[in-house]
């Protein structure tokens, strides 16, 4: 390839076009340089430092024509003359002959190119010859018209040296799908950047909101529970004589604790001293001898059984037992629904 | 009753303020009267009466005892000894029938000139009571002073061009909003109302902040509930309603059956006259109806329990004093008790505690079965009993869905004073009962 640079590009493509004069396949001889050892002497002369492209096409001139001469002749000289640039066209005009010649040979060189489409690497020479083959069919003259069906058998002759030839496309092949990899990934380069940021961002909230949940669940834990205690000691039994309703412990623990007579049993039990209606707390009214809840006018009596008002049920008692010191003492975890026949449990009272 | 030399002193002023108030009022009635629309015989009339009340204004002014105009006090014990929710409810009920019968008399302006003034001035004389005023002058309850006039008043007016609608519907002419429709003034007439409104309500907000700042109480306690509790004005008729239902129905069922039931009226109303105007005689039964919603079952009862419902959330006249210590004898009973153990003279249906989970709830439905046939009877077999008999012709224009809709939603409407009418009347506590789970209606 080094060598080729060397050259100009209308040598090259001279060269080229020389050699599909010829018949002979450029690619081929790319491909496989090595098993063409003929070489002719003119071409070897003309092109030793033109290409050794060029040798090749020199050596397929055993199909005897004409041309290939006269043109490599023509390329020389023009070379010689310098105008490089000029050359290239003049030559390529001056060779109508061999661009169709080209392009008869073109099937196996089009397969090249085509594979240098896919291809990473493709040669000046193979785009140009494909351009050329395309954009320039250019007319076949009688004489030439022969050389097709020549040329045809010759990349049948070449198939021989076929075996090279795969092991060259299938380093191209995985390429062209390593690029498309290269390519996806390139493309999806923003994708996947905005992605995760998105993905950051998103990870990064929802840990936010998780720490925010967690400190906030916190506030429901504080260090310093001024509630009371659930369970608490209220004092002897002495404490509570016959019909006495205690309501010094209402503001503290909500609850009132009763000595009174329940279906003729004489207990002390606790209420809850929240209304059964809506939840307010009702008052006791010593002068009526009942609960009266000032929201709604529900009101109970003194065993918490409702009687008037909307409230639909008596009110709550919390659990209350003995303790080993033989205080009562009332556990506020635990309450006692009549309606659910609750009352009859041992623990929502203490026998008098 | 309570009241004391003191209080007179201080209300003295305020009260002299309030009848020359009423003077000027009428002064300036009477003065129009008399210029502007040609009736000298009223604007003498008037302008008698606020040289009454200019009287009255100087016997207030000299705060004392024998000479501050107020109520006699065997008319205030009267009004105490008559005033309970029973009265209270029928009564509005029976002046909202009055005021629709006679609605030509009422929307006649010197009619209800007269009715203001009337209301004015027994306000004036009850707010020498000390037990009046406290309730009437709290700062939290006047609004709902201010609302009672208010809403009179508007009333009023929608009330007399309706009426004056209706005449000319009668004759043959068009409502008087179809008359000179073609334009409507807005800039600078209406744009500019609206500006000069804003001032004024904003400088008058102002001036009601800086005179009677909001009470403040002490701070609050879950254990401890104020006596009485109320609810915000425009939540009392809510808390008046919670009075005689469960709180799932009435706190959550009816209010939200009344914002629904507002959302589809227009889809149950077939009625395409009255569109754009007023007209009480071509829309009879949506006038009533919104107006019994409206006035009967929610404002006066907002008024109840502003004014009437005190400490307990028992039922206190308008002089009464407001003692926490007031007994009042009530048993109320749940309708299963009524029927087994009342009537029927046996214990209730109640299963043994250990008995598996179908013998409870059999008991249960046993035990609650005329409430539930009750229930059933109303909401069931009531619609199509009212589609063949008063409800005949509505049935035929609205079909079948929309009645059914419309006359639950009524029957859901009236379930709240029938209950109670049935509370005042029976001490009926809950129709179905079932504190189990929480049922009750």
């Amino acid at each position: 390839m080094a060598d080729k640079k060397k050259m100009s590009v209308a040598e090259i493509l001279a060269a080229a076009r020389a050699a599909d004069g010829a018949g002979e396949k450029p690619a081929a001889a790319e491909a496989a340089p090595a098993p063409e050892q003929p070489v002719a002497e003119k071409p070897s002369e003309a092109a030793p430092k033109a290409a050794p492209k060029a040798s090749k096409p020199a050596a397929s001139s055993e199909g005897g024509r004409p041309s290939v001469a006269e043109i490599l002749a023509m390329a020389r000289a023009k070379k010689a003359a310098g105008g490089e640039a000029e050359a290239a066209k003049p030559a390529a005009k001056a060779a109508p002959k061999p661009a169709p010649a080209a392009r008869a040979a073109a099937k196996p060189a089009a397969a090249a190119a085509t594979a240098g489409k896919k291809g990473v690497q493709r040669d000046t020479a193979s785009i140009l010859a494909a351009a050329r083959a395309a954009a320039k069919p250019g007319p076949v003259s009688k004489a030439e018209a022969p050389s097709r069906p020549a040329a045809k058998p010759k990349p049948k002759a070449a198939a021989p040296k076929a075996p090279p030839r795969p092991v060259p496309p299938k380093p191209t092949r995985p390429q062209p799908a390593v690029k498309k990899a290269a390519e996806e990934d390139r493309r999806g380069f923003l994708q996947i950047a905005t992605g995760s940021f998105l993905a950051v961002g998103f990870t990064a909230l929802s840990v936010a909101g998780g720490l925010f949940t967690l400190g906030l669940a916190r506030f429901f834990f504080p260090n310093v529970l001024a509630e009371p205690p659930s369970k608490f000691k209220v004092g002897f039994k002495d404490g509570f004589p016959s019909g006495k309703v205690e309501t010094k412990y209402v503001a503290q623990y909500g609850v009132w604790v009763v000595n009174g007579d329940f279906q003729g049993e004489q207990q002390i039990y606790a209420l809850k001293t929240v209304c059964t209606h809506l939840g307010c707390t009702p008052s006791w009214l010593e002068a009526e001898q009942k609960f009266k809840c000032p929201c709604h006018g529900s009101g109970f009596y003194k065993d918490g059984i409702n009687f008037e008002g909307p409230a639909p049920r008596p009110l709550e008692r919390y659990a209350i037992r003995i303790a080993d010191d033989g205080q009562l003492e009332v556990d506020k975890s635990r309450t006692f629904q009549e309606e659910l026949g609750q009352w009859a449990d041992p623990q929502s009272y203490v026998s008098v | 009753m309570h009241a004391s030399p003191f209080f007179l002193s201080d209300v003295a002023g305020f009260l002299g303020g309030y009848y020359a108030f009423i003077a000027a009022m009428n002064g300036v009635f009477a003065f129009l009267l008399w210029r502007k629309y040609g009736q000298p015989g009223w604007a003498i009339t008037w302008s008698a009466f606020a040289g009454g009340m200019m009287v009255l204004a100087s016997l207030a002014l000299s705060g004392a005892p024998s000479l501050v105009p107020a109520l006699p006090d065997s008319v205030r014990t009267v009004v105490n000894a008559l005033s309970g929710p029973v009265l209270y409810s029928l009564g509005t009920m029976a002046l909202f029938t009055v005021l629709f019968i006679f609605r030509k008399f009422f929307v006649q302006p010197m009619v209800a000139w007269t009715i203001l003034n009337a209301a004015l001035v027994l306000m004036g004389l009850s707010m020498a009571d000390q037990n009046f005023a406290a309730i009437v002058m709290k700062p939290d309850n006047v609004p709902i002073v201010g609302l009672v006039f208010l809403l009179a008043f508007f009333t009023w007016v929608a009330t007399k061009q309706a009426v004056v609608n209706d005449e000319r519907i009668a004759r043959g002419e068009p409502p008087m909003e179809k008359v000179n429709d073609e334009k409507v003034l807005v800039w600078p007439d209406l744009v500019y109302t609206e500006l000069i409104c804003m001032v004024a309500v904003t400088a008058f907000l102002l001036l009601w902040a800086i005179c009677l700042p909001a009470p403040l109480e002490e701070p609050a306690s879950s254990v401890k509930t104020p006596n009485p509790s109320k609810a915000p004005w425009y939540f009392l008729g809510l808390q008046e309603m919670l009075v005689y239902f469960d709180p799932w129905y009435a706190g959550v069922v009816l209010p939200s059956l009344v914002v629904f039931g507002l959302m589809a009226m227009p889809y149950l109303d077939f009625n395409k006259q009255g569109n754009g105007y007023y007209s009480i005689a071509e829309r009879k039964f949506a006038y009533l109806t919104y107006q019994f919603g409206f006035l009967v079952l929610w404002i006066t009862l907002i008024i109840l329990g502003t004014f009437l419902r005190g400490p307990n959330w028992n039922f206190y006249g308008p002089f009464e004093y407001w003692t926490p210590y007031k007994v009042e004898v009530l048993n109320n009973v749940d309708l299963n008790q009524m029927f087994w153990v009342q009537w029927l003279d046996m214990p209730l249906p109640r299963a043994a505690t250990d008995a598996p989970w179908y013998s409870q709830l059999g008991h249960i439905l046993l035990r609650e079965a005329p409430g539930l046939a009750l229930l059933g009877l109303y909401l069931v077999a009531l619609p199509p009993l009212l589609a063949v008999t008063i409800f005949r012709g509505m049935f035929a224009k609205m079909g079948f869905i929309r009645y059914l809709i419309m006359s639950n939603l009524m029957l859901l409407m009236l379930s709240l004073p029938l209950k109670m009418v049935l509370r005042w009347t029976m001490n009926l506590r809950y129709i179905v009962s079932i504190p189990e789970i929480s049922l009750n209606f």
